[in-house]
């Protein structure tokens, strides 16, 4: 490194490398600096120049409400769902942890295929079958259809931190007369924590933010972006800005959360 | 220790019943089912606007019967894959300077700090940073409005055309493609590229026979998810293309709004079935292509 570090320091490399890293993450990042910015703007048009401070945007969206009320089916939905797609993501890693058996690599690649199947032809599907069974146009519709949806990337994370896990921890206490269930519930789950909590947490997100899925297989209740599509295509509403800013922080409320709480319990259970 | 050969004792225990049930009867119910029924209810047809069970190949023939003419399904299939590819290159190429950018011009101590902003864009919702840039490119936007400060009188035409499509697409990947790229190329052993510039190699030529090279299977991996996704994705063509924006090709909106559009306009779900197949028919091609080029990918070159 050293070497390599000294040469890139004396010549322009580097000086191009940094003005790119600038420009780069000002095209990454500028969407989120707008929706924040002109939240918190007069202008109607959100765009330059600008015309002085408001909260105006903010309450335009309690007294409308519809987007208020989106974002409230959402808070419903979402945490069901992810709770949900972490229970069935942990049996399944568990099990395809511990045991072997015929079928156990297709099984593997069936559990995991949703992510690589478009949510559009995941959401012709669904809404086919869930319209046969007269399930369909419900706020539990779309919960059913995310619980699939998010699964496999839950399951992904929680098998990540089974496979750290050594087997002779649960070897150990089915010496010390636990039974396989008892062995599980107070040795393999609280090991497993970390990654269920992150398991989770991804799966809330992917679920917040699934727009497609949810357009085909909801009714009059709507989840927040097909609330917000539904207002894109009809009208230009500037509290769009103040909704996406409030969906930011309460998003990274989250992950702040998750910093605190789950980074520390990789960390110390890493150690032990 | 058990051998990694040998079958642990405890492998036939009632709990693998037990855990496996939930998560295999879930995906059978809600996913192999619906997936199966999309085949087959693509082959039935709506009569009096209720969807009715009797074999018939109406739809296809439908569809295939206007492929490049009325409907042009075709055309919109060849816009999809056009811009799902060049948007995989320009995302890959900007998202790998940018991790190289992180590599090997920011200090390691750094290096956390740059990762979490360049996956901050994930963590907001995506609809709305589509609404953000629809008011950025926008003919009166905010960047056509500061290159008029500039002295460019002309604006650029950006929303409602597959650029638009292009620059969400690109956006929308880079966080997961930086990430990718970024893992290939902290993994790129440092003292071949020292060795290779110690040999004699300019920075450009360590660059391009020993750096891309290295970090071969991770660009690979990126384009085919760039594709993956791009060719799947309905938003950006909905909200920055324009829903028919026009492009090299020309005016033709991407497959996968066309199946929305159509849905919308007849709801007639067994016509949509059918489009639909299709679409998965084009993937399942194009995950067999991608397989070969990965394949290809780790095998050394002689």
């Amino acid at each position: 490194m050293g070497r390599l570090g000294h040469h890139l320091h004396e010549n322009g490399y580097r000086l191009a490398g940094r003005v790119y890293l600038v420009l780069g993450f000002i095209f990454l990042l500028l969407p989120l600096a707008f929706l924040i910015l002109f939240s918190f703007q007069k202008n109607v048009y959100s765009s330059l120049p600008l015309q002085g401070w408001s909260l105006k945007w903010y309450g335009k969206l309690v007294e409308d409400g519809v987007l208020f009320d989106a974002l409230l089916n959402s808070l419903r939905v979402s945490p069901i769902a992810a709770t949900a797609a972490s229970v069935i993501g942990f049996l399944a890693a568990y099990a395809l942890n511990r045991f072997v058996f015929p079928g156990r690599t297709l099984t593997a690649t069936i559990l995991i295929l949703p992510i690589l199947i478009p949510p559009l032809i995941l959401g012709v599907a669904l809404l086919g079958l869930l319209s046969r069974l007269g399930l369909h146009g419900e706020l539990y519709s779309i919960i059913i259809a995310h619980t699939l949806l998010l699964t496999a990337p839950a399951m992904a994370v929680i098998q990540l931190r089974l496979a750290q896990m050594p087997p002779t921890l649960e070897e150990a206490a089915w010496d010390l007369g636990a039974n396989e269930l008892q062995a599980v519930w107070r040795v393999v789950l609280p090991w497993a924590l970390p990654g269920i909590a992150g398991g989770w947490l991804l799966a809330f997100t992917f679920s917040f933010d699934e727009f497609i899925i949810a357009w085909f297989v909801s009714g009059f209740d709507q989840t927040l972006p097909v609330a917000i599509y539904n207002v894109m295509i009809t009208s230009h509403d500037p509290s769009l800005n103040a909704i996406g800013t409030i969906v930011f922080g309460l998003l990274l409320l989250t992950l702040l959360g998750a910093e605190l709480l789950i980074i520390p319990l990789f960390m110390r259970r890493g150690r032990a | 220790m058990t051998d990694a050969n040998v079958i642990p004792p405890s492998n036939r225990s009632p709990l693998r019943i037990a855990f496996l049930a939930p998560p295999v009867g879930y995906y059978a119910i809600f996913f192999i089912a619906p997936l199966a029924f999309l085949i087959v209810l693509g082959f039935w047809i709506v009569r009096d606007y209720q969807i009715v069970a009797e074999f018939s190949v109406t739809n296809y023939a439908d569809i295939f019967s206007q492929f490049f003419s009325r409907s042009r399904f075709g055309w919109a299939l060849m816009q999809s894959i056009y811009v799902a590819v060049t948007t995989s290159v320009f995302a890959v190429i900007f998202c790998y300077f940018l991790a190289m950018g992180i590599v090997f011009c920011v200090p390691e101590r750094h290096r956390r700090l740059y990762l979490v902003l360049a996956i901050l864009p994930f963590w907001s919702s995506y609809i709305l940073r589509l609404f953000a840039w629809q008011l950025i490119l926008a003919q009166k936007g905010l960047l056509n409005h500061i290159l008029g400060d500039l002295g460019l009188d002309d604006p650029l035409i950006i929303t409602n055309t597959q650029i638009g499509t292009r620059i969400g697409l690109v956006h929308y990947l880079s966080p997961i493609l930086i990430i990718i790229l970024y893992i290939t190329l902290i993994n790129v052993n440092r003292n071949l590229v020292e060795a290779a510039r110690d040999l004699g190699a300019t920075r450009l030529q360590a660059f391009w026979r020993v750096i891309v090279p290295l970090s071969r299977l991770g660009l690979v991996f990126a384009f085919g998810f760039g594709v993956l996704v791009s060719f799947g994705d309905v938003l950006c063509g909905l909200l920055l293309g324009g829903g028919i924006g026009q492009s090299w090709l020309g005016s033709y909106p991407l497959y996968s709004n066309m199946i929305m559009a159509d849905y919308n306009s007849y709801t007639n779900l067994p016509r949509t079935a059918a489009l639909a197949t299709i679409m998965v028919s084009i993937m399942v091609v194009m995950l067999v292509v991608a397989y070969r080029m990965a394949d290809r990918a780790t095998q050394p070159t002689a």
